[in-house]
């Protein structure tokens, strides 16, 4: 500056100087990725502070128009490291100041606060003027302010102003501006960010949310054609995705999973850490019953989410203002969440179970259970279902190591949780079925209860399970021994329904399915079944026939008690009942589906199988009944 | 010594809280200590000494030590640092500084900060997992961090209880409450790592089915370590450590601060089977936490929960194998737990059994050891006595040894044991309130000392104020409490300085004590322009400690060295007050503080030509003059002074001028000798009895001796050795910058012309003559001031003035106007700088000037 320049214009030449240093630091930092997100943050805060400080200095000397373009640059500057910082009421107050600045230096009066009356108020008072510019870039960081806090209802109707900034952007006054002053760089004030990136951002985002909110409103159609030409708009990968994901999920409500899983996949193509497409499609298989690919895509699904890079790198050009802090809307977040990878290596462990990759399965439950074990698992918890309580899935693990014929391996899980249970189990209890109408009510209240029934439930099916071990192992009087004693666990449940007094639950008392009171018939008729097989293995047909007719009374359904049953009483030579027996076993539907229903509760397939052909046969042989 | 513990004092004087204390077994024998301040002490229990200091940048609530004991982790206000302490003891030691004593002081920098978390208020270190807790606003923050790089895993919130912490908010200002955080692992679940064998204090074992009530079966199944927190806001909340999805839960509100929780063994069923959890809340509420056998209904085992209380209010507490131990500060006290579980166990079906263990509950047993802020965890010793380290609240570290069988003894009490017991401790409980007594004591005399003192400083304030406010109609002598000086020269190093000798009176009936600054600021009247009144003016502050009434305190302070400065010097006194001398050391370091100070002027003394002159004795004259003359500068001076001499070409005297180049200027000042006598002679009968009585007939001489002797403004001049006896009505002096002065007084007739009378008056011609021009004028001010005081003290007469009035004043004022004409002629050729240089001016407006002091009016 020569001497002749008088005090003020080098005033202003300094505080152009001090906000591009700041902004020259604010560049730098987010330059080197090396830093701690913690150091980012507070590099972050120091920045804005200094920004504030700046913009008090500046702010002390009345709205002239050769300051103000400076002044609203820093403004800019500030107002975005504060939004960067979420400290969104402490921007937008910012903005409201420097607005009222302006209207002050053009002598309009103030007006109403009605956001898109007085922007327009104030667009039009700044006319076209250099200031105007200025202005739209703080227009657009309203409008940033506005859709971190999910004000998608206003952006609406200042759409004609923002769609003003973008004219201006695209005739590019910016660039202009830009080129003219590049000569002498030092004496144009710099912005953090570019306001086009901002725009852009900006745009890409709100079509987004707003995407969000009609399909969360049921307005599938309506959101997937705004979604579909965001898709190509010039934005960051990341978003890109999620106008693929969310067009999926559109055409998933619209009853369309084809063209879904062809987003979905668009989707994990253009951004690989695209997660929730990957789950979205699982969800779209497992709809559609093709178990296989819902297997793969959980497989997928599970390692993408072991991977390292969890989170989201950040992003060139939108490093100040990531989007995720401009989406925040509870819609969205609802569509993007995914359950954790313990989550969904349960699930994965429990699909293969079911659907005959038992060996699979198996390899999932025990990786389930190290990590659960590892020193490494810190209770990081997740949104979506909660994993089931661990006792039971011991016992899953078990039933399924069992399927895949290592018995001692399921007797020592299943041991854990007796040893874990024993110590607990109350000598009585009584199981309260709640009214259907006062069930949400009541639940939390006999919450203590409840547990203690479920122990007792755990310790049985262990037993049960340790039972079907010795089964498989042909140890007939460890068998009985284990049965009986899951049996003993079973008559201490007292079942009490409304007024009436405690009693022993019998077989028309069975409720709703996943009831504990449904798993305590099936528990015992499983384990009389079991008991009574391996009486008859011993030749000890009276008490096996007593057994198994109980676990008929117990649990009608029950395939083997129904057959052994039978050949017990074809050994015993009532033939014609024996034969009564199968086919009224025969008759039998299930009424439950396999899946519903824990693994550890279904009837082991590992135990000695009766043919029914031969039983068929059999039938045959004996000719038509005497009676018919 | 039956029945007493032994305390043992340890280390004193370790200071501040602003946080609960904290006293910590780590690192092998050590013991860390932090009292809230931003210092972390480390002792050794083996040499019974101080061994480290480790000074944070912060205030610290919290600190813990690695499993493997090397690092220690220590919560800040600004967050979580993390040191290696045998790493910092080595290099302390090897810096050679520190190797004389063995104290090391470490200041922790700002680089070993691990957890940039703000307002942490305890932390807790298990595994691999560091734990970290902390307060918003709203709620309480549980963070999870991964101790290898600290990367955070997960954190929980809580929100804050606020009823209980409303109350407190009054105290928090005082002290901020830790938080406490210990982790529970289940006994049967073997430890991941043999680190984690040898549990700390923080870390407990909880016996299994207890565990599995309490916490859950799945936290029992997948074997994790359970966080119990306790808050200040009385709630006791868990969180398991390894649970997927698990929450930070309420195991039970105590509705008042949680003080401690711990574990203890309370009944033997195996070895370090905890079957208790025992937690204290800061009103005296103790929770037992324990197994209920088969109940009444269903059986099967349940947690049973009893409450009891102690008196309050509990500051710290630990427990050992069946006791807790806790102090309220006045006393600490130990509550056996087995008595009364085990009574509870005896008598289960009864009904009043919560009753009675309340009871059991409400009767702990004083151990006589006062205010302890602080205990770690109680040890055994060989004899098998029970150790506890305390922290006191004034910062002494204490092990307080409980005496062995103390069961047995209190099961056999004899009843003279009882008397001794209880004498010893009547007697120790006087010790105790003797010691607070005299401390107390000591600190009501020293405010009483500060009060007087700040009495006497009001007096004299006001005394001053009172004075200062009258100033313009009080003479200088009737100032209650003023200055004089005395000036002298001395020489040293071949340099003449004059120095100024200040003498405070204090002849006010106050004292002026301890805090009383003597402030002297030295300004010349007029200064030279170019520098500013600040950079010319010294400032003196002579502290002083008491002067008491009718003492007098004589400060000395350098002038001027020789030629340097200008006079006459102004010399302003005042009295400074500050307040940090009377609050003492504490006040000092105390911010804002320092500048708080009372001023009050005294007068203001001023030092003139004459006072500054030395006056040569007529038999050294001749002396002093030639060694001068031999100084190479003189004689270059004078030369340029002959010079000057022949180009100003000013006729008169000119062969005189030419031999004695120095008296080239004069001024001189007539004062009627009527006048002189009368106040002279009054003054020598009236005020000062012990001036020799003056011969009538010499005025002039008297009148010199009573100028250079004696000096308006309280400033008289000191001679060197006697009294000059001025023979002769000529003096010749030096002045301060060197130059010979002569000084002559004379009585001359001055002849009234305009009457007719003829009438001859006498009058005193003091004559000032030196080549320096400064000299001239200088001493013709002070001359002029001293007549001025002179003329003040004089006595109305009134018809000798009016005779005066016309004398000469027709000529005078001719030669006035002769003057002026002079002066404007000057002026304007200076201002429009025709044909005259500026050299011609200045000559022209001197030789104007002289002519003005040379013919003086007659001062009557």
């Amino acid at each position: 500056m020569s001497d002749q320049m008088c005090q003020p214009l080098s005033l202003l030449y300094r505080w152009i100087q001090e906000n591009n240093e700041l902004v020259d630091k604010c560049k730098q930092q987010g330059g080197g990725d090396a830093l701690s997100p913690d150091q980012n943050k507070t590099h972050l805060r120091w920045c804005s502070s200094e920004f504030h400080k700046l913009l008090k200095k500046i702010q002390g000397i009345p709205p002239l128009a050769d300051y103000l373009q400076l002044e609203l640059t820093v403004v800019y500057n500030a107002c975005l490291c504060s939004t960067a910082q979420s400290q969104f009421s402490e921007a937008e107050l910012l903005l409201t100041q420097a607005t009222e600045r302006v209207l002050q230096m053009t002598g309009d009066a103030p007006v109403a606060s009605d956001p898109p009356v007085f922007w327009r108020t104030v667009l039009k008072s700044v006319g076209d003027t250099a200031l105007n510019p200025c202005v739209l870039y703080l227009l657009c960081l309203q409008w940033a302010i506005w859709l971190s806090t999910c004000q998608l209802k206003t952006i609406q109707e200042c759409q004609d102003e923002l769609f003003s900034v973008f004219e201006t952007l695209s005739t590019g006054v910016w660039d202009e501006g830009r080129s003219e002053l590049r000569g002498k760089s030092s004496d144009i004030p710099l912005l953090v960010m570019d306001p086009r990136r901002l725009f852009e951002l900006l745009q890409i985002c709100t079509i987004i949310a707003q995407g969000a909110e009609s399909l969360s409103e049921g307005r599938s159609s309506e959101a997937l054609s705004g979604l579909q030409t965001a898709s190509s708009l010039p934005a960051p990968r990341t978003l890109i995705a999620y106008t693929h994901l969310l067009s999926g999920s559109c055409l998933a409500h619209m009853s369309r999973p084809q063209m879904a899983l062809q987003c979905y996949r668009k989707a994990l193509e253009t951004d690989s850490r695209c997660v929730c497409a990957l789950y979205q499609s699982m969800l779209i298989y497992r709809q559609l019953g093709n178990t296989q690919a819902e297997i793969q895509a959980l497989c997928l699904l599970h390692s993408t989410l072991m991977l390292p890079f969890a989170t989201e790198p950040a992003l060139a050009g939108t490093r100040l203002l990531s989007p995720s802090l401009l989406l925040r809307s509870q819609s969205l977040s609802s569509l993007l969440s995914v359950p954790s990878a313990l989550s969904v290596l349960h699930n994965l462990a429990l699909k293969c179970v079911h659907h005959e990759r038992v060996s699979d399965g198996v390899e999932y439950y025990l990786d389930l259970l190290a990590v659960l074990h590892s020193e490494d698992q810190h209770g990081v918890h997740a949104e979506g279902p909660p994993l089931p309580s661990l006792p039971e899935l011991y016992l899953q693990a078990g039933a399924a190591l069992l399927m895949a014929r290592r018995p001692a391996d399921c007797m020592a899980l299943c041991d854990e949780v007796i040893t874990t249970t024993l110590e607990l189990l109350p000598e009585k209890v009584v199981l309260e079925e709640p009214e259907e109408k006062c069930e949400a009510e009541t639940r939390p209240l006999c919450a203590e209860g409840d547990d203690r029934v479920a122990m007792l439930l755990w310790a049985g099916a262990a037993y049960l399970l340790q039972g079907h071990c010795h089964t498989h192992l042909k140890d007939w009087k460890q068998a009985v021994t284990h049965y009986t004693r899951c049996f003993n666990l079973l008559v201490k449940v007292r079942f009490k329904k409304g007024s009436f007094q405690p009693q022993i639950p019998s077989t028309d008392m069975i409720g709703k399915q996943g009831t504990d009171l449904c798993i305590l018939q099936r528990l015992k008729g499983l384990s009389l079944a079991g008991r009574g097989i391996s009486f008859t293995q011993t030749d000890q047909l009276r008490e096996a026939l007593r057994d198994l007719q109980l676990s008929m009374q117990a649990f009608p359904e029950c395939t083997s008690a129904g057959l052994w049953c039978g050949e017990v009483l074809w050994r015993l030579g009532r033939r014609w009942e024996a034969a009564a027996c199968w086919e009224k076993t025969w008759s039998f539907t299930p009424q439950f589906s396999v899946e519903s229903l824990s693994v550890y509760l279904q009837e082991p397939q590992s135990g000695p199988l009766l043919d029914s052909s031969e039983l068929r046969r059999r039938i045959q042989e004996l000719g038509p009944p005497l009676s018919a | 010594m039956e029945g007493r513990c032994a305390v043992e004092t340890w280390a004193v004087g370790l200071s501040g809280t602003s946080c609960t204390p904290r006293v910590k077994f780590g690192l092998g024998t050590d013991v860390l200590l932090c009292t809230g301040s931003d210092e972390v002490y480390v002792f050794s229990t083996q040499e019974r000494k101080l061994t480290a200091v480790l000074q944070f940048p912060d205030p610290v609530s919290d600190l813990v030590g690695s499993h493997d004991k090397q690092l220690l982790y220590v919560a800040c206000r600004s967050g979580v640092y993390c040191v290696s302490l045998q790493f910092q003891l080595s290099r302390a030691a090897s810096s050679p500084a520190d190797a004389s004593s063995s104290l090391a002081e470490l200041k922790i920098p700002s680089e070993f900060l691990v957890v940039a978390e703000e307002g942490v208020l305890s932390v807790l270190l298990v595994g691999s997992v560091f734990l970290t807790l902390s307060q918003t606003d709203t709620s309480w923050m549980l963070t999870l961090y991964k101790s290898s790089n600290y990367e955070m895993l997960s954190s929980f919130s809580l929100p804050l209880v606020s009823g209980v912490v409303r109350n407190d908010t009054e105290g928090k200002t005082a002290m901020r409450k830790r938080p406490v955080l210990i982790c529970v692992h289940s006994n049967d679940a073997t430890p991941p790592s043999s680190s984690e064998a040898t549990l700390t204090d923080d870390h407990v074992r909880l016996e299994p089915v207890l565990f599995k009530l309490l916490f859950g079966v799945d936290a029992a199944l997948a074997k994790s370590p359970v966080i119990l927190c306790g808050l200040p806001d009385g709630c006791l909340c868990f969180l398991p450590l390894r649970l997927p999805g698990s929450r930070l839960r309420v195991l039970r509100s105590l509705e008042q601060p949680v003080v401690f929780v711990g574990a203890s063994v309370v009944m033997e069923r195996g070895p370090g089977h905890a079957q208790c959890l025992v937690a204290v809340g800061e009103l005296g509420k103790v929770v037992l936490i324990k197994t209920d056998k088969g109940g009444s209904e269903g059986g099967g085992n349940r947690t049973g929960f009893i409450e009891g209380c102690v008196p309050g209010p509990v500051m710290c507490g630990c427990v050992d194998k069946n006791c807790l131990y806790y102090s309220t500060g006045s006393d600490l006290l130990v509550l056996d737990l087995s008595e009364g579980l085990s009574r509870r166990e005896g008598q289960e079906k009864d009904e009043e059994t919560s009753r009675k263990t309340e009871a059991a509950l409400q009767s702990p047993t004083s151990l006589n050891v006062c205010r302890v802020a602080a205990l770690a965890e109680p040890t055994c010793n060989t004899a098998g006595e029970v150790q506890l380290l305390g922290l006191s609240v004034r910062g002494q570290l204490q092990r307080i040894t409980l005496p062995a069988g103390r069961e047995d003894a209190r099961l056999s009490k004899g009843p003279s044991a009882l008397v001794g017991r209880s004498v010893g401790d009547l007697l120790s409980a006087i010790g105790d309130v003797c010691e607070r007594a005299s401390v107390l004591k000591t600190a009501i005399k020293s405010k009483n000392q500060i009060l007087r003192h700040l009495n006497q400083v009001l007096n004299i304030s006001f005394l001053l104020i009172a004075s200062a406010s009258s100033e313009e109609h009080l003479p200088i002598q009737e100032k209650p409490i003023r200055c004089h000086g005395v000036t002298s020269w001395s020489r040293l190093l071949q340099e003449d300085s004059l120095n100024l000798t200040c003498v405070l009176d204090n002849p006010s009936p106050y004292i002026l004590e301890r805090g009383w600054t003597l402030s002297i600021a030295v300004f010349p009247l007029s200064y030279p322009p170019s520098a500013g009144w600040e950079s010319s003016s010294t400032n003196f502050s002579f502290p002083f400690h008491n002067l008491h009434p009718g003492e007098t305190l004589e400060v000395s302070l350098p002038l001027a060295a020789a030629g340097e400065a200008s006079f006459p010097m102004t010399v302003s006194c005042s009295l400074i007050f500050s307040l940090t001398s009377l609050l003492g050391e504490e006040a000092a370091n105390l911010p804002g503080l320092q500048s708080r100070c009372i001023s009050l002027p005294l007068n203001t003394l001023t030092v003139d030509w004459l006072h500054v002159l030395q006056v040569n004795s007529p038999t050294a004259t001749h002396k002093k003059a030639t060694s001068q003359s031999n100084n190479t500068t003189d004689s270059v001076q004078a030369f340029l002074r002959s010079r000057r001499v022949r180009c100003s070409g000013r006729g008169e005297g000119g062969g005189e001028s030419a031999s004695k180049p120095e008296r080239e200027y004069s001024a001189s000042i007539r004062v009627s000798s009527e006048l002189l006598r009368d106040t002279l002679l009054l003054k020598s009968s009236d005020l000062d009895a012990h001036m020799p009585k003056w011969p009538p007939q010499n005025v002039g001489l008297s009148l010199l001796e009573w100028m250079l002797s004696e000096g308006p403004g309280g400033v008289t001049m000191g001679h060197q050795g006697d009294k000059i006896a001025l023979s002769s009505s000529v003096v010749h002096a030096r002045g301060p910058n060197g130059h010979t002065v002569k000084l002559t007084a004379k009585e001359v007739n001055v002849e009234e012309e305009s009457t007719g009378k003829e009438e001859s008056r006498t009058a005193v011609e003091v004559q000032v003559e030196s080549s320096s021009i400064a000299a001239v004028c200088g001493l013709h001010h002070a001359v002029l001031r001293r007549v001025q005081t002179l003329l003040q003290r004089a006595p109305e007469k009134a018809a000798s003035t009016k005779e005066v009035q016309s004398l000469g004043l027709r000529q005078v004022l001719q030669r006035a106007e002769h003057l002026l004409q002079q002066i404007q002629q000057s002026r304007i050729s200076g201002a429009f700088g025709v044909g005259v240089s500026t050299g011609q001016v200045t000559r022209s407006l001197l030789s104007v000037y002289r002519e003005l002091r040379e013919n003086p009016l007659l001062i009557v």
